[in-house]
């Protein structure tokens, strides 16, 4: 039984008036100390005892029909769905059931993450529960960040009526859930590969062949078919013209996000990493969709990466690995490259999700990669936009690193890679655009 | 730079993350120090997060609900509390005139040095209305500071050096001795139960603004008031019984004496020690042996044990 202030202060005051009372030899503060003392000794008396204990068991998320016997209080919780993207709301049902004939007068908070919003309901609640009763508390959380989340402990407390003596326990119930960061709808293929995999699929990579897609015009050599044949073409110029079209083939894209410490600066809604990983969604699924192979890595204090692969199930694993990724160490980019060089096909698109700060390496890297001809786009989605927003950099401060992060960002161009300067406000499929010169 | 210029609204604005203040997820960094960076510069004050720690006056009234809040107009249940403070208040106030003479009081001793009796009577009223006037203040503002101003005031007018007799400021007040005894217990309940009826309306109005706020969800709120409505009446008859007990202590021992001895038990009964503060001291101490005897057995859980066996 825990005593609150208010009854440390009764108590106290009692203790005081009573010695008082003695010295002084005054009946009067020593009654007054009396009745104190029997008005904190009646509320003591009636705080329930024993009513919720703990046993420190984790339940399954299907275990809603079974829940966690505690002492005379059952709890249970159901949600309304294991996995939720970014922005959408979730459903929590807690039920509380009191299994003594006695009725008491519970609070009841049920333990949500601190980043999640309660939008409707409440997971805070008062009730007068009924021997042998249950109630149901239902509220609706907004998950606005991404990652791996835990609802519960259900803390529990019962007190005396006029709150001077408590007794408090956490039932033990958790319910995991994830929430995937959003996607944009991309609408144009803006990233084609130039080297063929030996599967036909729906992205076109940039070398004739056998095609649906239009590609060039060129003279009419012996053994092409007469179907190719561009007469309007021949009308203009005179000569024998054919179709060339683009020849449909698999590409494999290789997404790269940048996790590191510094890829959080700014708010937390609102940061470089929180940007990187709804691109990196986005580009997952728009390429997944077209039936391209997409690999994964994530690097911050350590190299995480998910092999190339394309269908739902991959879609799936992605966007898991995604919601997971913590802002955390400092590994150079260039250690990642060379990591995944050996492993992907040349000339496969890359695209390098990062806000392009505190690493040195990162011009080596993409040289590395454009001497190996791969098709290097980097959308960087800029802290300094983010903090300077946030009126947390002040205009000097921001113009010296805005021309610093100039400076990079032309040097990378310089070496052929697409560079997009993310601006906080940009859609993704504009900043993207803006990317490949589109 | 203050914190009212780091706030942002829209889309960026995480402040229903962290009680009403933007926070940024890692400090400033370069950044902030860029373009501008000496040798003495400073921690910006801005990387550096708010707490809000409760005061101690905050957290003796602020219940387990909510530590600090701006209350909203005051509800039905709440205006009931507050009226009924306010007649406790003053009840107290005319029980505290009754029994509390202005004798004994540093304030008469001072008066009566300096030749001006009529003084300290005048300073023993106006503590008394100083209480009255902090505690309808903080009452109806729901101000903690006042209320605890006016407990303290009505404390501090039955300080008084006092021969153990109970003696009582108006003449026509009974002379015997249960009565003296229960007019003694009357006061103490009213002083008591001003101080948790008034410390009732805080907690109530917090509870109110925190249901209305949404932050609480309240089941049955009608039963928990009744159930706190049913504990101000029998509380304080119980905690009075006690308290009787412990103040007829002159005469239940002796009547329990007299079963074995009777010349023994009237010595006893015309003792002047049991009938003073020590044979309270003496009664206190027997009565509060019995109760911690209980609590040492655990009572408590016995009889809620038997109870849900029973029910």
């Amino acid at each position: 039984m825990a005593w609150s202030r208010k009854s440390a202060m009764f108590a106290s005051l009692a203790t005081a008036l009573y010695l008082l009372g003695l010295v002084l030899r005054n009946q009067q503060l020593v009654t007054v100390a009396v009745v104190l003392l029997s008005f904190l000794t009646y509320a003591a008396f009636r705080t329930s005892h024993a009513d919720v204990s703990s046993t420190g068991r984790r339940l399954e998320d299907e275990d809603f029909d079974e829940g966690a016997a505690f002492g005379t209080l059952n709890a249970m919780r159901q949600l309304s769905q294991p996995r939720v993207f970014e922005d959408h709301e979730i459903d929590v049902t807690l039920r509380i059931q009191n299994l003594s004939p006695l009725s008491k007068i519970l609070e009841v908070r049920d333990s949500v993450p601190e980043v999640m919003r309660v939008k409707k309901g409440a997971n805070y609640a008062l009730m007068e529960l009924g021997g042998r009763r249950e109630t149901e508390l239902k509220y609706t959380l907004e998950c606005p960040l991404r990652g791996f989340y835990s609802i519960g402990p259900v803390a529990v407390r019962v007190q005396d009526t006029f709150g001077l003596f408590h007794r408090e326990k956490e039932i033990h119930l958790y319910d995991d859930f994830l929430v995937f960061p959003k996607m944009e709808d991309i609408k144009d293929a803006f990233v084609k590969s130039k080297v063929p995999k030996i599967f036909t699929g729906a992205v076109n990579i940039r070398n004739p062949g056998e095609g649906s897609n239009f590609y060039n015009l060129r003279e009419y050599v012996p053994g092409d078919p007469m179907r190719k044949v561009n007469w309007k073409a021949m009308a203009r110029s005179g000569k024998v013209m054919v179709n060339e079209f683009e020849r449909d083939a698999v590409s494999d894209i290789i997404l790269i996000v940048d996790s590191r410490a510094m890829s959080e600066t700014g708010p937390v809604s609102r940061n470089s990493l929180v940007y990187s990983t709804r691109a990196a969604a986005s580009l997952a699924q728009y390429f997944l969709s077209r039936r391209d192979s997409v690999g994964l890595v994530i690097y911050g204090d350590e190299i995480m990466s998910v092999d190339r692969d394309s269908g739902k199930k991959q879609l799936y694993m992605l966007l898991t690995k995604l919601a997971g990724a913590s802002a955390r160490g400092n590994t150079p980019l260039r250690v990642v490259t060379n990591r995944i060089l050996p492993h992907i096909n040349k000339g496969s698109p890359i695209i390098i999700m990062s806000p392009l700060e505190d690493d040195k390496t990162v011009v080596d890297a993409v040289r590395d990669l454009r001497a190996r001809n791969f098709d290097t786009t980097v959308l960087s989605p800029s802290s300094l936009e983010f903090e300077f927003d946030a009126r947390r950099l002040d205009r000097t401060g921001y113009e010296v690193l805005k021309t610093e992060r100039d400076i990079l960002i032309s040097e990378l161009r310089g070496l052929g890679a697409h560079v997009m300067d993310w601006e906080p406000d940009m859609l993704l499929s504009t900043a993207l655009a803006g990317a490949r010169g589109f | 730079m203050s914190t009212s210029q780091i706030e942002t609204t829209g889309a960026s604005d995480t402040s229903h993350l962290y009680d009403g203040k933007v926070v940024r997820s890692s400090a400033p960094s370069r950044k902030k120090a860029a373009g501008k960076m000496t040798q003495g510069t400073e921690l910006p004050k801005d990387a550096i997060p708010e707490v809000h720690i409760p005061t101690f006056i905050e957290s003796l009234f602020g219940g387990p609900l909510v530590t600090k809040m701006k209350f909203l107009p005051a509800s039905r249940s709440v205006q009931n509390l507050q009226i009924a403070s306010a007649a406790v208040m003053v009840l107290l106030a005319v029980l505290t005139y009754v029994v509390t003479p202005v004798s004994g009081t540093p304030w008469y001793w001072i008066s009566s040095a300096i030749g001006a009796a009529w003084l300290g009577l005048i300073i023993h009223m106006l503590v008394i209305l100083i209480g009255i006037g902090a505690g309808f203040w903080g009452l109806f503002q729901r101000d903690q500071r006042f209320l605890l101003i006016s407990y303290v005031f009505f404390i501090l007018v039955s300080l008084r050096f006092a021969a153990s007799k109970v003696s009582f400021e108006v003449d026509l007040l009974p002379e015997g001795d249960l009565a003296q005894k229960v007019l003694l217990i009357l006061y103490a309940i009213c002083l008591v139960m001003y101080m948790e009826l008034s410390n009732g309306v805080i907690r109530f109005s917090m509870l109110d603004t925190s249901i209305r706020t949404q932050e609480v969800y309240v089941m049955n709120e009608k039963k928990i008031l009744s159930r706190y409505h049913a504990s101000l009446l029998i509380t304080p008859i119980v905690a009075g019984v006690v308290a009787l007990i412990t103040l007829l202590v002159n005469l239940i021992v002796p009547a329990i004496v007299a079963i074995f001895d009777p010349i023994a038990a009237v010595r006893m009964g015309e003792s002047v020690e049991l009938t003073s503060v020590y044979g309270v001291a003496l009664g206190t101490m027997i009565v509060f042996l019995v109760v911690a005897g209980m609590f040492g057995i655990n009572l408590p859980l016995r009889i809620q044990q038997f109870r849900e066996r029973t029910d």
